[in-house]
């Protein structure tokens, strides 16, 4: 099956499989494409495995991201899933958020025990978030299947009176349309922001953490979640591709290209098949997909480890 | 205590090393071009040694310093990247090749091996367990194909007169650095080194491996933007590909 074709990657340091990595590049994309995440999580510890260095697997994931994202967006744009105004507004309070992120990641590291607290962040982030939507996305499965077709947007606005209405007293409620929403531009302002700070802590690009974040307090159908997020995803790796050439040099942009014509691909079949699937179909398969991220994280922390040491800069 | 025992051992090292003759040997290729299609090489060694000795190589890279996190548990549970390392005069590459098991090749053996190569290693903070970081560093090194030990790829030749002819092909990993590198040859008798060889190589990038590597390490911003770009355009160009199928 592979094609016996070996290349060198100048910046990496090494040669790779071109099919490996072509194929990788299409796992994670359909992923990408189906749930609206980066997949930097699944991708970067792969790459390491094919004997990428940390800092360069990590560097050319985003550029491969930009790739895969622009196809995806794309495909959502197409299909009428691309809140323009709402990712705008997440983007500029993710690259606030993330210019915070970065500073209070300094200090910590100064202060010591930075990755402590950064997986332990990174654990009960995805423990929380993965759980919940899981959960939340059975019940709402459930009372599908037992009431024929409820009025479900009635329903939680209930739910959440006191978060609806902090969100109702914010000043300046203006219609999205492609959401169906209304509210404060300050809102989606915020909530990118602190996704922002905390992927910068997490050292991730954040899509997973957005996700819940647009489905749950800004109310947006899970739809047009998959491609705003996408849309969003976008802007942040081309500035991180950027910032990772001028300062770290660790961008190899072959392996990228190699991935990103994967992944691309894979982004519009998924976007497909995300189409096919409802949207409490989609939460409960990015819940599960969240928690197995969760517990592959966890049994790193309580596993004793291959080996005793680790280079510094990967992540 | 560690210095001075590491003082002691060069100073028996040097006349011994000053009393080994010269191996004549020849390596080819010369340098190593790191092509876009570059996966490893392999590099053929031959020369003379003294008559009844063995032959040791070693392909080693320039000493580095590499910067380490020790793993340990935190709170008697939870694995994490505790204190910070500092390795000096860690050779990028390190290969072993020999006609017999280090092992078996008494005290040169055992200097010549990994684990006698790693003595000389320094880690920073001074009372590091060495005892236990070492063998761990030679474990990551070895699982990333960049540190060998290994006996069989030397073959012994015809003898002429006091010398006797030998070669090898020694395989170079495709990890590898652009860089310069030494293939050195010790003939051991006795467990003791009798003559000893040097011969340099030098890896360098060529083709678009070495144009990629100048835009990325020289004009980085123009890289970073070059790299968005054309993302950019294979995803539109995939994503309309797509559309136009659809259509159809």
């Amino acid at each position: 099956m592979s094609i016996p074709i070996e290349l060198y990657l100048p910046i990496a340091g090494n040669s790779v499989n071109i099919a490996a990595v072509f194929g990788l590049g299409g796992a994670v994309g359909l992923l990408s494409g189906i749930f609206g995440v980066g997949g930097g999580f699944l991708m970067t510890p792969l790459l390491i495995m094919m004997g990428i260095p940390p800092t360069v697997a990590a560097a050319s994931d985003s550029n491969q991201i930009v790739g895969a994202s622009t196809s995806g967006t794309l495909a959502h744009l197409r299909l009428g899933n691309v809140d323009v105004k709402m990712g705008v507004l997440l983007l500029v309070g993710g690259v606030l958020g993330g210019t915070v992120g970065v500073e209070i990641i300094k200090i910590l590291r100064q202060m010591g025990n930075a990755d402590f607290l950064i997986n332990i962040t990174y654990v009960l982030m995805l423990g929380l978030v993965g759980g919940y939507m899981f959960v939340e996305s059975l019940q709402s499965m459930k009372k599908a299947k037992a009431e024929a077709k409820a009025p479900s947007t009635q329903e939680k606005h209930v739910k959440s009176s006191a978060f609806g209405r902090f969100s109702a007293s914010l000043p300046w409620q203006m219609e999205f349309k492609r959401s169906g929403v209304r509210m404060s531009p300050l809102l989606p302002l915020f909530l990118g922001g602190l996704v922002g700070v905390l992927s910068a802590i997490m050292g991730v690009g954040g899509g997973f953490i957005m996700v819940p974040v647009m489905v749950y307090l800004l109310r947006m159908p899970m739809h047009v979640v998959v491609g705003t997020s996408l849309f969003q995803i976008l802007f942040t790796c081309i500035n991180v591709t950027v910032m990772q050439s001028i300062f770290n040099h660790t961008v190899d942009f072959v392996l990228a290209l190699i991935l990103l014509i994967g992944s691309a691909l894979g982004a519009q079949i998924g976007a497909k098949i995300g189409k096919k699937l409802h949207g409490d179909q989609l939460k409960i398969l990015l819940a599960t997909l969240v928690l197995v991220v969760m517990f592959k994280i966890l049994y790193e922390l309580l596993a004793t480890p291959n080996v005793l040491l680790a280079y510094v800069g990967g992540h | 205590m560690k210095r001075a025992a590491l003082f002691i051992v060069l100073l028996l090292a040097l006349p011994a090393s000053a009393l080994a003759e010269d191996v004549m040997a020849q390596v080819s290729p010369e340098a190593i071009d790191i092509g876009a299609l570059y996966n490893g090489t392999s590099i053929a060694v031959s020369g003379l040694v003294p008559e009844g000795s063995q032959v040791a190589l070693r392909f080693t890279g320039a000493p580095e310093e590499v910067r380490m996190k020790q793993k340990g548990k935190f709170l008697g549970l939870l694995w994490m990247n505790m204190n910070t390392l500092h390795f000096s005069g860690v050779p990028k590459v390190c290969l072993v090749e020999s006609t017999a098991p280090l092992g078996e090749m008494g005290e040169a053996g055992g200097k010549l091996s990994l684990t006698g190569m790693a003595q000389s290693i320094g880690i920073e903070p001074a009372g590091a367990d060495r005892g236990m970081l070492l063998p761990e560093l030679l474990k990551l090194k070895r699982g990333e194909g960049l540190y060998r030990e290994s006996s069989g790829a030397i073959v012994l030749g015809a003898a002429r007169g006091a010398a006797r002819e030998f070669s090898a092909n020694v395989s170079i990993p495709s990890r590898l650095s652009p860089g310069s590198y030494v293939v050195e040859i010790f003939a051991v008798k006795d467990g003791r080194v009798v003559a000893q060889g040097v011969k340099n190589i030098e890896a360098k990038l060529v083709g678009i491996p070495a144009q990629l590597a100048d835009l990325a390490f020289n004009h980085g911003a123009l890289y970073g933007i070059f790299a968005s770009i054309i993302a950019i355009l294979a995803g539109l160009a995939i994503g309309i590909v797509f559309q136009s199928k659809e259509a159809h």
